[in-house]
């Protein structure tokens, strides 16, 4: 046995520590302040990182990926029912909707009711992997089942006799309930305004409301299965019955996006995703953090200055102490291990009270630079996180903090190895 | 138990390169038996201080060899003394050298703190031990609410804790009156008789080398020859 139990080397760091409580409560400030700075000033990468990103992510979904066409030998191509028929066949793809926008001018006819929308046919029966989700009723099942959007009520209004309406001015909107409604849809030629086609749907499901406030869906989506029958009649040409206008591709999540967009391009496939925008994004605030870490971590540097002067003078103190236990047959590493575990405790202390602190300054000026911001500006609401402390920062932060606070109790701790035990003792010669 | 061999040791004095050494120990050789009480005697600046600084290993011969247990202590690293200190050696010092920020308690159990002994085991030991230097009222005591005796106490109480095999005392009464000396020599004789401890003390004193079962006199770093194994009983 030549070891100190832990437990006893931990107890005589307590002691020391508490015979010179000013001197280590001045460090441990220091430590904390420092660790505190690191910690606000890098909550600035990671919050306005955050907010953009949620901003992004506001306008597309992370689990959609859209497909405009396709690249054969240089030239574009539109996507063909072969090209959507490969892209399910991609692991992780839980659905692919494809939508076609009907041409002419769209009439709807409900009751009394009339107005004028957009009419999407789209392949409804895959809508459950999408992210298109009802409000209420069920997924057509039949060619004469339609989906409105969730907007689509308000493009409703009641005739005012025959009387132009002056602009701005508009009739009573439709407020009954939608659901099981059958509506009449006619579809209207751009130039002449003669009916080209006319039937006669059901309202079995309302999409559910956007996320975002200004962004309306008027549009009725219908089933796919009557592409054909439409663009017959309204006289397209043939090739467009074998193409589709937009192609969306869903997966559940980013993982999944990021690699089904990479294989969609390994297939040639014109892509626009997310992801991407947010692998730019990701990469420039890697650098600015990385960048804000860094001016942090000199104000943790500066901190263990202190540290070094205050275990440097803890050493001296105890040199006497130290030279009788080394007299008595202390192992060196021990008494190194001791000075090392005061250092680092005032790291670990301090970082403590440095994350405290900083999740506290943090917090007050998410609520205060928005005010700050709207009164100046005088806009209505800010609605930006300027702060974030992810747990990654404050593991970042503590590492930083505690291995720079050790790093500086190296020297002095060799220095107390190291001490002699015959100068310590100050025998007479 | 201890056998030394043409011992020799210099101080350096001065600036590099200005450097002047000054011998201190002089192909000095004596050996100490187990369970003898052996006094080293000399006028002050004779060396007896450095040789026992070399027998513990706080500084290296220049020459000759220390065997302790037979075993040749040359090449020894910091970290080996330090072990075979902990496990063989207590130490008595003229200036007691008790921590003051300890309790006598405190200071009699860091030994067994160093060893790494459980919390519960050493508890005892202390305790018991400060029983046997008639220091159980003062245990929580620091070192200067302690007389110049009870401290010296204090430190052969750390000294023995370990069970040590020898003892080494630099002036162990040096800094006492006549009549605490004799107490504290009286204990020291005791431990002798009883436990079959061996002892190596430095002394000024007559009344101390008595209680020695040999004398040793050093004489500017040289074992007087007619000093050697010059018997006081
Ligand atoms: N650290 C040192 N540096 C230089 N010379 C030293 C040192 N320590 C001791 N000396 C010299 O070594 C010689 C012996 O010293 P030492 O301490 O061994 O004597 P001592 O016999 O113990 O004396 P005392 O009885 O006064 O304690 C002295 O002449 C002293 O000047
Ligand atoms: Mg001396």
């Amino acid at each position: 046995m030549f070891i100190m139990k832990l437990n006893d080397q931990f107890q005589m760091v307590k002691k020391n520590m508490k015979k010179n409580k000013l001197r280590v409560f001045m460090t441990v400030l220091a430590t904390t302040m420092g660790c505190a700075f690191l910690i606000v000033l890098a909550s600035i990468g990671f919050g306005l990182q955050g907010s953009i990103m949620e901003q992004m992510t506001e306008y597309q979904s992370i689990t959609e990926i859209r497909v405009h066409g396709k690249d054969i030998d240089g030239e574009f191509h539109p996507l063909t029912k072969e090209d959507v028929e490969s892209i399910n066949t991609i692991e992780d793809v839980t659905g692919v909707v494809t939508q076609d926008y009907v041409p002419g001018v769209v009439v709807t006819n409900l009751n009394e009711f009339e107005g004028y929308s957009q009419m999407l046919l789209r392949n409804l029966d895959s809508a459950e992997t999408t992210n298109f989700s009802l409000s209420e009723g069920r997924y057509p099942e039949k060619t004469n089942e339609i989906i409105v959007g969730y907007d689509f009520k308000e493009t409703l209004y009641e005739p005012i006799g025959d009387n132009e309406l002056e602009e701005g001015e508009t009739g009573n909107n439709f407020s009954g309930d939608l659901l099981n409604e059958t509506i009449l849809v006619q579809i209207k030629d751009y130039e002449s305004e003669s009916i080209l086609y006319e039937k006669e749907f059901v309202i079995v499901g309302i999409g559910k409301e956007s996320a975002r406030d200004w962004l309306n869906d008027g549009s009725i989506y219908a089933n796919i299965d009557l592409k054909e029958e439409i663009f017959t009649v309204m006289d397209e040409p043939k090739e467009r019955l074998e193409i589709y206008d937009n192609v969306s591709v869903h997966v559940m999540d980013i993982q999944q996006n990021e690699r089904v967009t990479k294989e969609l391009k390994e297939m040639n496939f014109a892509v626009y995703s997310i992801t991407e925008e947010i692998d730019r994004l990701n990469i420039f605030f890697a650098a600015f953090k990385a960048g804000l870490i860094f001016v942090g971590a000199v104000a943790v540097i500066i901190a263990s200055i202190g540290i070094f002067n205050t275990m440097t003078m803890a050493v001296t103190e105890r040199t006497h102490e130290i030279g009788v236990m080394k007299a008595l047959g202390a192992n060196p590493l021990n008494i190194r291990q001791m000075f090392l575990m005061e250092s680092a405790f005032i790291g670990v202390i301090g970082s403590f009270f440095g994350v405290l602190i900083s999740y506290i300054v943090s917090f007050a000026a998410n609520i205060i630079i928005p005010l700050i911001l709207e009164s100046v500006t005088e806009s209505t609401e800010i609605d930006i996180v300027f702060s974030a402390i992810p747990i990654e920062l404050v593991l970042i932060a503590v590492a930083i903090s505690v291995g720079v606070a050790m790093l500086s109790g190296f020297r002095p701790a060799a220095k107390a190895t190291s001490i002699n035990v015959l100068t310590a003792l100050r025998r007479e010669a | 138990m201890i056998k030394v061999k043409q011992l020799d040791y210099s101080y350096h004095i001065g600036k590099k390169g200005n450097q002047t050494s000054i011998p201190v120990i002089k192909k000095v050789s004596f050996e100490v038996k187990k369970g003898e009480i052996v006094a080293i005697v000399g006028r002050s600046g004779s060396g007896k201080s450095t040789l026992l600084n070399l027998l513990s290993g706080y500084i290296s011969p220049d020459s000759g060899t220390i065997e302790i247990f037979e075993q040749n202590t040359d090449g020894y690293t910091e970290k080996e003394w330090a072990k075979f200190r902990l496990d063989h050696f207590g130490f008595i010092f003229q200036s007691y050298e008790l921590i003051p920020s300890l309790t006598a308690f405190e200071n009699i159990e860091l030994p067994l703190i160093l060893k790494g002994m459980k919390r519960g085991e050493r508890q005892q030991s202390v305790e018991a031990m400060l029983k046997r230097i008639g220091l159980d009222q003062h245990g929580f005591h620091y070192p200067n609410e302690l007389s110049g005796g009870q401290q010296q106490r204090v430190s052969i109480g750390r000294a023995l804790i370990t069970n040590p095999t020898i003892i080494l005392a630099d002036e162990p009464t040096g800094s006492l009156d006549s009549e605490t000396e004799q107490g504290i020599l009286d204990l020291l004789q005791e431990l002798n008789e009883k436990e079959g401890i061996t002892f190596l003390m430095i002394t000024h004193d007559m009344e101390v080398a008595k209680v020695a079962d040999r004398t040793l006199a050093l004489h500017d770093g040289e074992m007087e020859e007619r000093g050697v194994y010059y018997e006081t009983k």
